[in-house]
Parts: C-alpha cells; structure tokens; sequence
C-alpha cells in the first residue's frame, strides 16, 4: 500500500487567509508540485484544533484537514465545557497554552465553578457556551495561527513508505490521500477523526451512516486502519433532543445562576469577556412517572438502547436511567445554547426513542408541558482504535509517525479531546525534529492519568475524566496547573510562549518565595495578632479551630514546632502583609491581589499531605525513569521469565518504563523483577560489547535519574 | 540474599492498584527511600534467625534498637544487647552487622541482626523495627529490586535466579493469602468492603454532587460508617496487642471425647509425661501444648479437654477451649475408645467433628483429620473390626504402642502435605505487617475525622483503604467507580 501519486487537486478554502504561503513544495521530482508539511492534522474538532495548532506553535508547517471549514470548533452535544475533572484538563491544555480555555473566556455565557466547597483541589472550573461564538472565535483563532493551513477535503487513505530502522513499527506514514485522488505529503499525521470511523446515526429503529448530523463518515480510512492490523472496538454515545426556548415555561422552574464575579479559565485572563449579570441562567426540572412509562413501554422501539456495543457504566441516557434507577425523579438541567440562540440542551435527557416519541416524552416534564422539539436526540454508533496500540506520546506503536487523539481512542468529551490534541500535536512535532518526544507522567497532570490510563489499560466505555481517577489530586489542582506544565511546555515542548513562560516562572517563583516566607518568619504569637488581627493562633497543627463560625484551616504560618492556624481571609492578610512588607513594589505582572492571595490558599489548604505526596510522586517517576527497550519483543525472548499471559500483555501494551509496565493489570511483582533483571542484564551486557547505543540510552537515562535521587 | 524475598505481598499486581493502594507516612513507595525490614532465614525452627534492614533509617533503627550513640564497626559483627525502643525491656543478645551503603548488600545503608531463633525474639524485634518511624515491612521482592536497581547482582548471580524469584513473590502472594483465611481475614476483607464503599461515596460527592443529583445524606452515612470501622479496628488493635503466643510449627490438635486417651497419645508421642493421665473422664480441662519433633517436623502439640456437655463449670470452660483449638488446627487427631464406639459421646462425637471436618473438600487444604482409635487391646482379638461405617481409620493402643508405627508413618504423611506446601509460612512477618498496616489504617481514619477540606477527607480514606488493601489485595480505582456508578444515578 504504498502511494506515489501526480500532483493532486488542491483546494484551499475560499476563506482561508494564508494562501499556503507556507507550503512548501515537494523536493521529490517526480511529483515537484505535489504539496508537503511538516504536520497533517485531520479532523477539525476538539482534539484536531489543539493538535493542529499545537504543532504550528512547535514551529511546524501543519495542515489541518477537514471536511467542512464552516465547523470547525464545532461543539457537536452539550454547550458546556469544564465541570470536575474536566476543568482540571482545561487549566492544563491552558498551560500549555492551548486555545479552548481561552476561547470559553470569550464564549461563555454562564460561567460556575462547581465543588466550590469541597476544596480547592476539586473546584471544577465550568461554562454554559455560547455555540456560534465559540466556533467564531475558534475559527478566527485557527485562521490566524501562523504555520497553520487550513483545507477542505475527506482522507480516503493514507501514504505509507518504508519503516525508519531506527524506531518500531512496521511502515511509515509519509502523507494523506483525499477522496478526490489527491495526495498531501508530510512528516508525521495525526488522526483526530472523533466518531466518523464507521459512525452510524441511530433514532428509534432508524438508523444511518454518519459522523454528526449532516456529516460524512470516514469509511475508507477506518477499513485502512483495520487492514493494518489496529484492534477495533466499538463505542456509542447520544445526544439530547433540542428544544424551543419560547416553548418552555421557564417561570415556575429552579433558577441556577452564574458565579459573580466570574472565574476564568485561561491562566492568562483576568476576567471573561461577560459581566455576570449579562450571563443567562439554567434552570432545573426533573423527570417523573410518566416519562418512565413511556421510557418503557418503547424499548421495543428503541435499537440504540437494545444493542450489544458497549455504553458506559454511568448513565448517559434517560433510558439507562430509568431502566437501572427505576421509580426516581432524575435532573433535567435546562441549558442556553448562546445568547441569540432560539434553543434549549436538557442535558440529562440524552434519548434515541423515535422522534414523535421525545416530544410525547418531553411534554410530560415540568416546565416543558408545550415544549417544541426542534431537533430530535439521537444515537451514535461509531469505531474506536484500542488505545494501547498508541505509546502516551499518542503515536502508533503499528505505523510511525502516525498519531491518534481524542475519541477515535475511546474518550468521551470535549476536553478529554482536547488535552490528547495538544499532546498529539507538540509530538507530532517534536517527532519531526527527531526531538524526544514529550509525555506528561501521571504524577505531573491529570492528562498525563488520562494517557498513561488509556496506554496502559485500554477502555471499554467511554473514558470519562473523573478526579477519582486522580491518586496525586492533592497535588495536581487546577491553580497548579501552570506550575506544574508550562515551564515544561517552553522547555520540553516549545509549545508555549516566551512571555507565557516567563509569567509562570514569575509566579513559580514568588509563590515559592512568598510560602518560604509564610513558614520560616517567626513571629510571637502576639505579633502575627498584631500583624493580622483576623488570624486565630492555635500551637497544634492537627486542631481545627472555629474562627467566626468557620472552621479553620491549617496552613504555614510559624515557624519551628509554632503552627498558626488562619482562616482563608487571614491568609488574605497575610499575603497582602508579605507583600508590602518583605517585597516592596514587588512586580505584579498585572496580577490581581485577589488571584495571589487564592494561590497561597490552596497549596496552604493541603500542606499536610503535600510533603508525603511527594515522596510517593518520587517513588513511581523512579519507576518511570526506568525505560523498558522500545524493540524489546516479548513473545520471543529467553532470558525473561515471564509467563505466557503476563507476555501477551506486555506485547500488546509495549509498556515504555517499569513503572508503565507494573500498572498493567495481571503483570505481577515478579514479572517485573525479571523484566528489572533483563533490563539491568541487557545493560551489562551492552556497555561489556558497546553495541546497539539506542537501549543503552534508555538504561543510562534511567541510571542518570536514579543517581539524581540518591 | 534471595531469603530477603521472604516479605509478605497481598498483591499480585502493582501498577493502578498500587499507585491507589496509597502509603501514608510510614509506609511510602518502595524507592522513596523508606527503610524496609524483613525476616531473611528461613522459616520454621532454627538456632539463629536474620534479620535485615535496608535504607536510609537503618543505622538509625541499630542505634535506637541497641541503645546505643554510635554505630558498631562496618562490617564486624558485634554483640548487643537489643531492647524495644517503647518499652525498654531487653528482646535478645544479638550479633549485630552494619553495612553502610554503598558497599551492601542493595547499596543501601543496611543491618543485620541475627537472633535467636525463637519466634518470641523474633516477633519482638519485627515488632521493634515497625515501631521505628520511616521503617516498614518490606514487599515482595522490594530487597532485590533495590539491590538490582543499584547494581548490585551480577550478571552470574543473576542469570540462574528467575524462576527463584518467581517461585518465592508467588509464594509469599500465597502465603498472605492464606493468612487472610482465617478470622483475621474475615474482618479485613469486611473492613476494605466498608471503607470502599465509604470512600466510593465521599468520591462520588466529589465528582458528582453538583452536577448530578445524588441522595441526601451519602457523607453522613459515610462518615458513620468510618466511625464504626474506627471503632472495630481500635478494639481489634488493643486485643492483639493483649494476647496471641506465637507459635510456629505445624498445629496438631488431639481431641476426642472423655477418656479416650488422648493424653496418653500426647504423652507417647512427646516421650515426656506432659498430661496428667487417669483413668477418671475429664481429667484434663486446659489445653496443653508441648512442642515435638514428629518424624522430623516442627510440631505443636495440644492436649484439650474431652468433648462432652453438662459438666462443672471449668470443665465446660476446658471444653470451648478444646472447640477453639480445634479450628485452628493444621492437622487433628481425632481419638476414640475402639471398645466404646456404641456409646453416645462417641456417635456425637464421630457426627459432629469427625464428619464436619470430613465434609470439607480434599482440596480445601485448611485441615486435615486421622481418626485414631485406641485402646485396641480392649478388643477381642477374633471380633468383628469396629463399626463398618466409620471412615478410614487407625488402629492403636497406648497401653502396649501396638499400632504407634503405623500412626507416625500417618503423620509423618500429613505433615509433610501440611509443612511442604511453601505456603505455610513464618507467621512473624504476616503479623508484624497485619499490625502496621491495621494501626496506619486507624490513624488515616483519624485524619479524616479532623478534615475540614473534603478532597484532604477523601485523601484520609485514600490512605486508609491503601492499608487494608495491602493486606486483602485489590484497591483499584476502578473499584472505586463500580461502585460510584451501582449506587448512583450519574452520567449526563
């Protein structure tokens, strides 16, 4: 399967404001006109969007292909980004610098961190978004990214060429073939192409091949992909029918209203571009009996709900929910979908019942009894790739070069999508560089849980981020996030900007000073009283103590065996006090008090347990820094014993350190010593004769980490 | 060195189970530069036993453990004397050897004390090293890893090692297991069900109370159910510190009804008068234990009280304590009077015991039974055999040691299933491990009860269902999301 194909027919899209400019010609003769990149993303969603401009921030000449330019940035089901979990993976994407946080700060319309109290590790930063301003100001975003070109076009089948001798893998991916017998070279490709592998649209007994509606479904890329020998699964999801907003009795319903003031996403805004009382609110109903009933009395009617093919454990339609928690009242939040938007998303009343039928259905709810059905909900049916065929740099381990993000590897979720993207495109990239790749470890963000869960144990639903999913969530919170990956994003990555990056190491580093100072400054007990009068001095760390009514968190004031415990606003106080006191006309940046004060709040609230974390957090990057040889074949070698069932795992997964290798389930703590032995033994070996500097690499990077930590 | 594998792992795997099994302050990952300890002779009676350290606290745990300000020579060994750090009462003189890293055994600073190889010098000084802060039991296979990690086996050391390191983890995954049998096992597995699902509760709060709606009430059940596993383990840590002899060994239990002979049996078989034997039922009401060495194995004998109902006070006493022993029995002998079968202690006897104990499947290798029937010489030498429906069975006599060959080959059968199963381990380093992961258990629960911060809440549980999981395996935290998603209506 290998193309050389003339030049083909190149199409920009008529709006698209780089006339490829950037494009380099093809140095090969004999196709001289035929059009190549560094990078081609394809698909023009939430995971491509991120790859694409990812890529084009790394310094590639990247393509981003899509069937339709007018959707890009389309969000396809809830208008709504964030919530718990989801918002950790926004601040993240933010930190790397992103678009889709920064985008929502222009998008928003209802703007609510939920889990406000519950912790700062947990607040889950979320929106209700305004559709047609997001995929405005996405499309405006995309069309001004600098390197990044934009075409119409389906890919019918990809290029592939001879194996790089130096990596895995059986071919190589060296461009793309579009349905009109086109072809577009490139270095690496990335597949973001959601649920178009063989999608079908299911409603009622009704069902058709599709992506999203009115959308074509990619077929001859997923029988490509399958005569490669990628293991296919199959997943569904659904979506919620659309509702007139003048046909909803919104007056006798619960009203939630937004957040005032309002928080931002993106670490580099100040504020959103709404004021709160601008914003347009929710509301709640809830469903009853009768919608039970008729749930019930359809199923016959209902194939999506029938089928075998996995859905998730959770409930993501009314269905599920009324067959599994039957005899309950289940939430209906009514959603704005924009500010001059006609319609109303009842999220939580996801539904494939024939379309007569969800009208019948709606109209019994509360508020909704003369609801007008706009458009039907419906069910999707579609292929996904198993995830562990990919490494957690998201390339293939199958084909070289080739790089899969988002749903196409079993996520659920815009920002799901979207962290994958960003990791697709800086790798992408970097792989073109013959840079090492980049990879967030679980211990350092919640994309890198979400990577290193999908690489490593697959999925059988939808992956959904949950902060349960989290073991290090004390120390991975959302205000962290910049911390935690920006400076490695500059550094590692190149994906974030000079100015970025020396704003986060700004705060890095005053955050530091300012807790260094909160700690070791030791002042008389009457002395802090005097400073800050609000603060309520206890010796005891572990004592919780009420202070106007509110319990009291422990945090650094004090020095040796001194703890002073304060509340939140003391700590306020103290920051203010800090700065003015010990860092007169300290630069702000443009940072209000109020963020800087949050930031002391938050790493205060856990302290505690930060210190141990961090000795955990050490532990598995120890584990982690021992590279497993990425040509290791382990179905054939002797000198390991490994049973025959903890092999075919390890075959399937191709783990890329011990530590990968030991979450592996089924792979035992012997199993791991031996595979210890042989990579210490190969070692041995290898520095004896000098040979083969590839594994040694590996085994001295992971010596070198291991000195490190003695 | 490979003794050092001797380390206890409930787990068959790592990864996700054991980035969520979290560690608390005394227990962090294994690399992180914890101090780890374990029992390195092998298991069963020996004149000496070794125990090793390894890591960064181990010249601090020699020096507290001896009492002494400076550290014993490199590489000598030196006489000690080792006393608990809490209490202060001398545990054993000791040849002490430290091993300042990198020149060791795993590079790590490391010690070795070696004992005196009775179980109660042994337990006292696993239980004196768990009590040192930043020191805890080792896992499976943790010595070799750090050995391995710096360097430390060479390649021919290592070569023929793999189905030995194999071999043992597998063993001491086994062995854990085995240990969870039993009644201690029960409650484990009882208090991990609890705290998961109170944990799955408080992360479902979490991650779904504001966006779906869930029950009233799911943290207040929580935390009442917290408050009642805190209360169970606290009563079950003060009750194991009371009591428990440790005794190692095969556990043989001689039990019958009254006068059958089992005194005489122990007697016999001990070659000391150990029991006070007469011919008046009921003679012995406590249970007696003496440890022999039965064709070659390490055994613990007990005498107990004949079964019988309705009889003094004490008797009776003698009689549950007989019961008790019975169920913790490797092997029982269970003992008649061959001249007495008819009589009703004897059918109640062979209906309940012998048969109950019978019914057990083969495979089910918790206990094992010899029907013993004594007092042979009673019987006329051209009779009938006793009843034809009693199961296999030997014939003996105490009074003339007719039938004493055949029952020692019979023993020494079932002990040889009963000790050659690498399974059945020390039982030292299972309880000293029991110990710290319960008591770390009970101290995270105590942390929860004081967040004021959910998530820091949640982390508590976090680290006490790591404890217990350690102990029962699992602890995954798609567990966790099982139950989030059985109990809860979430989902958009």
């Amino acid at each position: 399967m290998f193309y050389f194909r003339g030049c083909g027919r190149w199409v920009a899209a008529s709006f698209t404001k780089q006339q490829f400019p950037l494009a380099r010609l093809s140095s090969d003769s004999a196709a001289p006109r035929t059009p190549h990149f560094d990078v081609i993303v394809i698909g023009g969603g939430h995971a491509g969007t991120e790859a694409a401009t990812a890529a084009a921030r790394c310094g590639s000449q990247t393509l981003l292909l899509t069937h339709r330019v007018d959707t890009i940035g389309q969000m396809s089901c809830n208008p709504s980004f964030g919530g718990i979990g989801k918002g950790h993976l926004m601040r993240e994407v933010d930190a790397l610098d992103g678009l889709c946080s920064r985008i929502c700060d222009q998008s928003g319309v209802h703007y609510k961190v939920l889990n406000r109290r519950k912790g700062p590790a947990v607040w889950g930063l979320r929106a209700q978004i305004d559709r047609k301003l997001y995929k405005q100001n996405m499309q405006k975003e995309i069309l001004n990214t600098p390197l990044l070109t934009v075409q119409e076009g389906a890919v019918e089948d990809l290029i592939l060429t001879e194996p790089e001798p130096e990596h895995t893998g059986k071919c190589r991916v060296s461009g793309v073939v579009l349905v009109d017998g086109s072809t577009v070279y490139a270095e690496s490709v990335i597949l973001t192409t959601g649920t178009f592998l063989r999608g079908m649209i299911v409603i009622g007994l009704e069902m058709h091949p599709a992506g999203r509606l009115g959308d074509q479904p990619s077929i001859g890329l997923a029988q490509t992909l399958e005569k490669l020998g990628f293991v296919v699964g199959r997943l569904k999801t659904g979506t919620p029918p659309r509702i007139a907003k003048d046909s909803i009795n919104f007056s006798i319903l619960n009203k939630q209203t937004p957040d005032n003031p309002s928080v931002p996403f993106s670490f580099t805004n100040e504020t959103v571009w709404i004021k709160p009382e601008d914003q347009l609110p929710c509301y709640l109903t809830h469903t009853n009996p009768r919608v039970d009933e008729i749930v019930l009395k359809n199923l016959h009617l209902n194939s999506h709900v029938k089928e075998t093919t996995r859905g998730p454990r959770y409930c993501p339609s009314i269905e599920s929910k009324v067959l599994r928690f039957p005899n309950r009242l289940h939430q209906v939040w009514l959603e704005p979908e924009g500010m001059d938007s006609d319609l109303i998303y009842p999220q939580g009343l996801s539904v494939t019942l024939p379309a007569e039928l969800q009208e019948k259905m709606i109209t019994c709810i509360r508020g909704l009894e003369k609801a007008k059905v706009i458009q039907p909900g419906y069910g999707v049916q579609y292929d996904y790739l198993d995830p562990r065929q990919i490494t957690p740099s998201l390339e293939t381990h199958l084909v070289q070069r080739l790089f899969f993000a988002g749903q196409i590897n079993g996520t659920t979720g815009y920002e799901e999508a979207a962290a994958q993207g960003v990791i697709a495109g800086i790798n992408a990239s970097l792989r073109v560089s013959r840079k090492p790749p980049f990879v967030v470890s679980r211990t350092e963000g919640y994309i890198g849980v979400l990577i290193d869960d999908l690489t490593t144990l697959g999925t059988s639903e939808p992956y959904r981020m949950f902060t349960s999913r989290v073991e290090f969530r004390l120390s991975l919170r959302p205000d962290n996030a910049d911390i935690r990956l920006t400076l490695r994003g500059y550094k590692d990555a190149g994906c974030v900007s000079q100015q970025r990056y020396e704003r986060a190491c700004w705060m890095k580093s005053s955050l530091e000073e300012g807790i260094s100072v909160l700690k070791f400054i030791e002042f008389s007990s009457s002395k802090w009283k005097n400073l800050i009068p609000e603060v309520s001095i206890s010796t005891s760390r572990s004592l919780p103590v009420r202070h106007g009514g509110r319990h009291l968190n422990p945090s650094y004031l004090g020095g040796r065996g001194r703890r002073i415990v304060c509340t939140q606003e003391a700590e306020v106080a103290v920051s203010q006090h800090q700065a003015i006191s010990l860092k007169p006309g300290g630069q702000e940046q443009g940072f209000s008090q109020k963020k800087k004060k949050f930031r002391f709040c938050s790493p205060a609230t856990y302290e505690s347990v930060l210190f141990h974390q961090l000795q955990e957090i050490k532990g598995v990057q120890q584990d982690e820094a021992l590279q497993l040889p990425k040509d290791i074949d382990y179905l054939t070698i002797r000198d390991v014993s490994l049973s025959h069932e903890v092999r075919e795992k390890l075959h399937f997964s191709r783990p890329q350190t011990i530590g990968a290798a030991s979450r592996i389930p089924g792979v035992t703590p012997a199993a791991i010593i031996n595979l210890l032995r042989f990579v210490k033994t190969t070692q041995q070996r290898q520095a004896a004769m000098n040979e083969s500097p590839k594994t040694d690499q590996c085994l001295r990077d992971a010596d070198r980490l291991q000195e490190r930590q003695l | 060195m490979w003794r050092g594998l001797w380390t206890l792992a409930a787990q068959a795997a790592r990864g996700p189970r054991r980035l969520c099994t979290r560690r608390s302050s005394g227990a962090p990952a294994p690399g992180s530069g914890a101090t780890i300890f374990a029992l390195s002779s092998g298991q069963g009676r020996c004149g000496i036993a070794v125990i090793r350290t390894s890591g960064p606290s181990s010249g601090h745990a020699l020096r507290i453990l001896t009492a002494a300000r400076d550290l014993p020579p490199a590489r000598h060994a030196s006489l000690r004397l080792l006393s608990d750090p809490r209490s202060g009462e001398p545990l054993d003189r000791a040849l002490v050897l430290w091993f300042p890293g990198p020149r060791s055994f795993t590079g790590e600073d490391c010690v070795e004390f070696h004992v005196h190889g009775g179980p109660a010098v042994v337990s006292g000084v696993l239980q004196a090293l768990g009590s040192v802060p930043g020191l805890r039991p080792a896992e499976a296979g943790e010595f070799t890893r750090r050995a391995f990690a710096n360097g430390k086996l060479n390649l021919t050391e290592v070569e023929g090692l793999a189905d030995l390191i194999h071999a043992e983890t597998e063993a001491q995954r086994r062995q854990a297991l085995r240990q969870l049998d039993g009644e201690l096992g029960h409650l484990c597995c009882g208090w991990a069900e609890t705290l998961t699902k109170a944990l799955a509760h408080v992360e479902a709060y979490i991650d779904f109370g504001e966006d779906d709606n869930l029950e009233e009430g799911v943290l207040e059940q929580a935390d009442m159910e917290v408050r009642a596993l805190e209360v169970a383990l606290g009563a079950h840590l003060r009750d194991a510190r009371r009591g428990q002899r440790l005794r190692s060994g095969a556990h043989v239990v001689v039990t019958g009804p009254p006068n059958a002979g089992k005194s005489s049996l122990v007697n016999l078989l001990s070659r000391k008068p150990v029991s006070i034997v007469s011919p008046e039922p009921g003679t012995t009401r406590d249970v007696l234990e003496t440890p022999v060495d039965l064709a070659g194995f390490p055994v613990l004998l007990s005498d107990t009280a004949g079964l019988r109902e309705g009889v003094g006070l004490v008797e009776q006493e003698g009689v549950r304590r007989a019961r008790e022993r019975l169920e913790q029995a490797d092997l029982i002998l269970a003992m008649l009077d061959a001249s007495d079968l008819a009589s009703p202690s004897s059918c109640n006897f062979l209906a309940t015991v012998v048969a109950s104990v019978g019914a057990q499947s083969p495979t089910d290798s918790s206990q094992r039974l010899l029907l013993v029937l004594n007092k042979s010489d009673l019987l006329s030498p051209k009779g009938p055999g006793p009843r034809p429906d009693l199961p296999p069975h030997l014939l003996l006599s105490c009074l003339t040691g007719e039938g004493l060959d055949g029952l020692l080959e019979a023993l020494r059968k079932e002990l040889a299933a009963v000790c050659g199963d690498p399974s059945t381990g020390s039982p030292l380093l299972t309880r000293a491990r029991h110990q710290h992961h319960l008591q770390g258990c009970l101290d995270a629960l105590g942390h929860y009860k004081q967040s004021k911060d959910l998530a820091l809440a949640a982390e508590a549980l976090r680290v006490a269902r790591g404890h217990l999981t350690q102990l029962t395996g699992g602890g995954g935290t798609e567990e966790i999301l099982d139950i989030i998603f059985r109990d809860f209506c979430v989902g958009k």
